[in-house]
C-alpha cells in the first residue's frame, strides 16, 4: 500500500486564520491606548462581544445584557454546526498557545497525549463553579475568561514591559554613548528610538501597574504549561472552551475515521493538540476537538476526514461529554460556597466605602453591581492616558481582584477624558458623556495640614491649586498670617478644598511636591456612585465669576 | 524717570512721527532707524470674539517681528530653533491656557524664511504631551509647517549647574540647551501664586523637578531665566486668561485682546503683560526679581526703544 505525504493546505488556512485573529487582537489592544474622546470605541470590544461566556455570566449575575453582546450568538451558532472551530481557528489566545505548543514540540518525538484524563474535567469544573457564583450575583470569570486573561496580561504586563525594555535600553546607550571603531552607537539607536517613541508607542511616559508583575507571570506560567502538555490552557483550564464544548456535543461537522483504510498507526492521535481521540473509531470527542485538521493532515492512509452529518445518512458516532450531572452540582455548590467565602470580608458589605483609597473610575456602578459586571479585562487600564487606572489587589476583597481603581499617586483622572467608560465591554464603567463625566465625583481631596508646606513650613507652594482643572477651582487660596521661627509675621497663601466642587480627579495628589506621601490626598469620600459615602451636606453656594482677577483694572 | 540720551530722543521722535504717518511710509522709516527693543501690535477696532484668530494672529505677529528687525536679526542660516510655547494643558485654543496655534504658525514660517534648518517645538507638559499637543492645536500646526514636534523624554534630562541664587543644580533638557536659539512664546494668563504667568514663568517648561520651586517662584524663575539668556520673547495676548489660571477652562474667564508683543527684553515684556492683565508690574514678584537681577527693564516705555503699532 502506498502512503501519501501528509497534506497540509487546510492546516495552513487554519494557521493563517489564527494569525489574522491573533494580530487583530493584538492591534486592537495596542491601538486602544490612542483612542481620543469622541472616537468610536465599539470596534475595539468586538472580541468581548463575541464571547458567549461573558454574555452568559453577565446575564446570570445582573439579569441584563448589552445589545451588542448578542453578537456572541454567532459564535454559538457556528459552534453548534462546526464544533469548537472557535478554539482552533479564531481564538487569539488559542493561536498564542498553538505557537508555543509548536515551539515546545519542535524537533521532539511526538508523544500521545490523546486519552481522556480526569484533568480534562478541570475546565468544566471551573465553568460550573463560576456559573454557581454568578447565580448568586457575583463572579470571578474575568480571571479565567481567555480574552480577559490575555487582554489584561497584554495591557498591564506585556505592552508596558516592551516599552520599559526599549526605553531603558536606549537610555542606557544614550547615557554611556559608546563608540565602536569611532562610530557612535547613538547615531543608529537614537533615530530608531525616537521613531518608536513618536510613532509606535506614542507615549511620553512608561506605564506601570501595581499588580502588573503577578498578571505578567500568570501569562508566563500559562505559556510555560504548553511545555507540559500541548495547549495546556485550552485543554484543562479555559472555561470558554468548556462552554463551547458543551454546546458542541452533537455538531454537524464530525470526524469520520474510515475503518476500511485505517492502518492504526496512531499518527492522528499524536498530532492532536486536544486529546480528542481521533484514532478511537466512534469515540472521537467533539467536546474536546478544536477542529484544527492536524489529524486529517497527519493521516498517512487518508482515512480521516471531517464530514457533515446529513439527514437520512448513517450516524457518525461520537464520544460523550464526560461530566456527570452530579459533578456539575458539586462544582456549582463549590462555586457558591466560594462566593460566600468572598463575601465574609467587610469590603463586601453593601455601601461600605472600604478601603478608603478604593477610587473607582468615573462612571463605575455601585460596588456590588460593578463587580458583577467587571471582567477584569484591563481595557480601561490600557486606554487611560495618565496611567491612573490600576488593577486592584486583594485590598478590596478577593472578589475584586484585578478590577480597576485609580491611584492618584501614579496618575490622575484627566479632566477632558472619559474613555474608560467608553471602552468597558460590559458597562461596569458606564459610558458617560464628557459633560457628565466632569460632574461625576469619584472622590474628595483632603489636606494633610501637618505636611502641607504653606501650613507647616510657612512657605508658599500651591502646586495643587495650579493643577486643579476645574473652573472655578476646587482648591482655593486663603492668605493667612504665619509666624516664622524668628518671630516674623508673614502672609502665606494657604490652600483649601471646596468639597462641593472637588470631583476627586486626583491631579492635586499627583502633583504634590511630596512624592512619598502627598500632603493632599484623595479618598473615595463623596463618590457619586455610593449614596452611603456622602459625608458632606450640600449647600447651595454661588461663586464669584471673577475670583481675584485684576482684569477690571486692565487698560486693555 | 531717567534722563534721555539725545539718540533716544531722536529715535522716539522718529517713531512717533512714523506712527502718525501712513503704513508704507512707516515701514520705510523703520528700515532706516536702529533696531527696536520692543514692539506691541494691536488690532484696530473692537475685537470680535467669535472671529477666528488666524488672520489677526498672522498680521499682528508678522508686523511685530518685522518692526523689531525681522527674524533675520536673531536667526542665522542653518540654525536650529527651539520654540517654547505654553502647551502644558489639555485645553483647546479658545480656553487660552495654551499659546495660540495661529501665532505659532506665523512664527515658525518666519523662522524658516529666515533660514532656520530645523524648528523644534516642545514643552515639558503637565497633562500628557500626547494629549495636550493635539488639543492645543499645536500638533496640527507643526504638521502643516514642517516643524518638529518634540515629546520631552523624562529620562533624558541632564543635571546641570546653573549657579542661581536659589537654583544651583537642575535637570535641564539637553536638546533645548543645545539649540541655537530658544524662542519663548507664552500666553498671558492669570496664576494664583505668581498673580500672572508670562514669558519668564514659561521657562518652567525646560526643566524637571520644578514643583518645589513654588516655595519661592519669583527667585527660581529669575534664576532659570538668567541661565537661559533669552534673545527674543513673544507674548501672545490674542486671547488672555483673566482668572482661574493657569489651567482655566471656563470661557467666561477668557478675554479677547488681539495683542501680540515682541521684545528682546523679557522683563519688559512681562511688565507689559502684567499691565494688560490689570496688574502693576511693580507688584509682580517675577518681574521685580528679574528687574533687580538686571535681566531687563520694567519701564519699557522710557528705557527701551519701544513702539506701539495699530495693525
Amino acid at each position: 500500500m502506498k502512503f501519501k505525504k501528509p497534506r497540509s493546505w487546510t492546516q495552513w488556512i487554519r494557521r493563517l486564520s489564527q494569525l489574522i485573529f491573533f494580530v487583530l487582537f493584538l492591534v486592537l489592544a495596542w491601538q486602544l491606548h490612542f483612542l481620543e474622546p469622541g472616537n468610536n470605541a465599539e470596534p475595539y470590544k468586538i472580541f468581548f462581544h463575541l464571547d458567549p461566556l461573558i454574555f452568559l455570566l453577565t446575564l446570570l449575575s445582573t439579569l441584563s445584557f448589552i445589545t451588542l453582546s448578542l453578537l456572541c450568538l454567532i459564535t454559538v451558532v457556528v459552534t453548534l454546526i462546526l464544533g469548537r472551530v472557535f478554539c482552533g481557528w479564531f481564538c487569539p489566545f488559542g493561536a498564542y498557545h498553538t505557537f508555543f505548543s509548536w515551539l515546545a514540540q519542535r524537533g521532539k518525538k511526538r508523544k500521545e497525549y490523546q486519552s481522556r484524563t480526569s484533568a480534562h474535567r478541570v475546565k468544566y469544573f471551573i465553568l460550573f463553579a463560576m456559573l454557581g457564583m454568578s447565580l448568586f450575583g457575583g463572579h470571578w470569570f474575568g480571571i479565567f475568561d481567555p480574552f480577559s486573561f490575555f487582554y489584561r496580561a497584554l495591557s498591564t504586563g506585556v505592552f508596558p514591559a516592551i516599552h520599559i525594555g526599549v526605553e531603558e535600553a536606549s537610555t542606557a546607550i544614550y547615557r554611556e554613548d559608546p563608540k565602536i571603531l569611532g562610530l557612535r552607537i547613538t547615531k543608529i539607536t537614537e533615530p530608531i528610538y525616537q521613531k518608536l517613541r513618536t510613532d509606535i508607542f506614542r507615549m511620553t511616559q512608561k506605564t506601570f501597574y501595581t499588580e502588573g508583575t503577578i498578571i505578567f507571570f500568570t501569562l508566563i506560567l500559562v505559556t510555560g504549561l504548553n511545555f507540559v502538555r500541548p495547549r495546556f490552557w485550552c485543554r484543562y483550564i479555559c472555561p470558554l472552551g468548556s462552554l463551547l464544548g458543551i454546546i458542541s456535543q452533537k455538531p454537524l461537522l464530525r470526524l469520520f475515521n474510515d475503518e476500511n483504510t485505517c492502518i492504526n498507526c496512531r499518527q492522528c492521535s499524536k498530532a492532536c493538540p486536544a486529546g480528542a481521540q481521533p484514532d478511537q473509531r466512534g469515540n472521537w470527542l467533539p467536546t474536546e476537538c478544536f477542529v484544527c485538521w492536524n489529524c486529517v493532515a497527519s493521516c498517512k492512509s487518508d482515512s480521516i476526514s471531517f464530514q457533515f452529518q446529513r439527514l437520512g445518512k448513517p450516524k457518525i458516532k461520537t464520544g460523550q461529554l464526560d461530566y456527570p450531572r452530579r459533578t456539575i452540582l458539586t462544582a456549582m455548590a463549590t462555586g457558591t460556597v466560594g462566593m460566600l467565602g468572598f463575601r465574609v470580608v467587610p469590603q463586601a458589605k453593601q455601601g461600605q466605602p472600604f478601603p478608603d483609597m478604593l477610587i473607582r473610575p468615573p462612571g463605575a456602578r455601585m460596588e456590588r453591581e460593578f463587580l458583577q459586571r467587571c471582567i477584569q479585562c484591563g481595557a480601561c487600564m490600557r486606554v487611560c492616558p495618565t496611567n491612573a487606572i490600576q488593577p486592584t489587589g486583594i485590598e478590596a476583597g478577593w472578589e475584586a481582584l484585578w478590577t480597576p481603581k485609580l491611584v492618584p499617586k501614579i496618575g490622575y483622572c484627566l479632566y477632558s477624558c472619559n474613555m474608560c467608560g467608553q471602552v468597558c465591554p460590559t458597562q461596569a464603567i458606564q459610558p458617560l458623556t464628557l459633560a457628565e463625566k466632569q460632574k461625576t465625583k469619584i472622590g474628595l481631596a483632603t489636606f494633610d495640614k501637618g505636611r502641607c508646606i504653606p501650613y507647616s513650613y510657612g512657605r508658599e507652594c500651591a502646586v495643587c491649586e495650579e493643577h486643579c482643572p476645574l473652573s472655578p477651582k476646587a482648591i482655593y487660596l486663603v492668605e493667612r498670617e504665619v509666624i516664622t521661627r524668628d518671630g516674623n509675621v508673614v502672609k502665606i497663601k494657604q490652600p483649601e478644598v471646596d468639597p462641593n466642587l472637588c470631583i476627586g480627579c486626583g491631579i492635586c495628589e499627583w502633583s504634590c511636591v511630596f512624592q512619598d506621601r502627598a500632603a493632599i490626598r484623595v479618598t473615595c469620600a463623596n463618590e457619586s456612585r455610593n449614596s452611603k459615602n456622602q459625608p458632606i451636606l450640600t449647600f447651595d453656594t454661588s461663586y464669584p465669576s471673577e475670583v481675584d482677577s485684576g482684569s477690571q483694572n486692565s487698560p486693555y | 524717570m531717567n534722563k534721555r540720551t539725545r539718540r533716544q530722543f531722536f529715535i522716539e521722535t522718529g517713531c512717533f512721527a512714523g506712527a502718525l504717518a501712513l503704513q508704507p511710509l512707516m515701514a520705510k522709516a523703520q528700515d532706516t532707524s536702529a533696531p527696536l527693543d520692543m514692539v506691541v501690535c494691536k488690532w484696530k477696532g473692537e475685537p470680535i470674539v467669535e472671529e477666528p484668530t488666524r488672520e489677526i494672529a498672522e498680521k499682528l505677529t508678522k508686523k511685530a517681528i518685522e518692526s523689531l528687525g525681522g527674524m533675520g536679526r536673531f536667526i542665522k542660516k542653518g540654525d536650529v530653533v527651539w520654540i517654547k510655547p505654553n502647551m502644558a494643558w489639555d485645553r483647546t485654543p479658545e480656553q487660552a491656557a495654551n499659546t495660540n496655534p495661529d501665532l505659532l504658525r506665523t512664527v515658525i514660517e518666519l523662522c524658516f524664511n529666515a533660514g532656520a534648518k530645523t524648528v523644534k517645538i516642545g514643552d515639558n507638559t503637565v497633562n500628557d504631551a500626547t494629549k495636550s499637543y493635539v488639543t492645543s492645536g499645536i500638533a496640527n500646526v507643526a504638521k502643516e509647517t514642517g516643524a518638529e514636534l518634540i515629546y520631552i523624554d523624562r529620562s533624558r534630562f541632564k543635571e546641570t549647574d546653573i549657579g542661581g541664587e536659589r537654583v544651583k543644580k537642575i535637570p535641564l533638557y539637553p536638546e533645548i540647551i543645545e539649540s541655537d536659539i530658544v524662542i519663548d512664546i507664552p500666553v498671558a494668563k492669570h496664576h494664583a501664586s505668581t498673580t500672572v504667568t508670562l514669558a519668564m514663568k514659561n521657562y518652567m517648561g525646560v526643566i524637571e523637578n520644578r514643583r518645589m520651586f513654588h516655595q519661592d517662584l519669583p527667585t527660581c524663575i529669575k534664576d532659570i531665566t538668567a541661565y537661559m539668556k533669552p534673545k527674543i520673547s513673544i507674548l501672545d495676548a490674542i486671547r488672555v486668561l483673566t482668572a482661574n489660571g493657569p489651567t482655566g477652562g471656563d470661557l467666561k474667564d477668557v478675554k479677547r485682546l488681539n495683542i501680540v508683543a515682541v521684545s528682546t527684553d523679557i522683563v519688559a515684556l512681562d511688565a507689559f503683560g502684567s499691565e494688560i492683565l490689570g496688574y502693576e508690574p511693580q507688584k509682580i514678584g517675577t518681574v521685580m526679581k528679574g528687574f533687580e537681577a538686571g535681566l531687563g527693564q520694567i519701564d519699557y516705555k522710557n528705557k527701551l526703544k519701544f513702539q506701539e503699532i495699530i495693525v
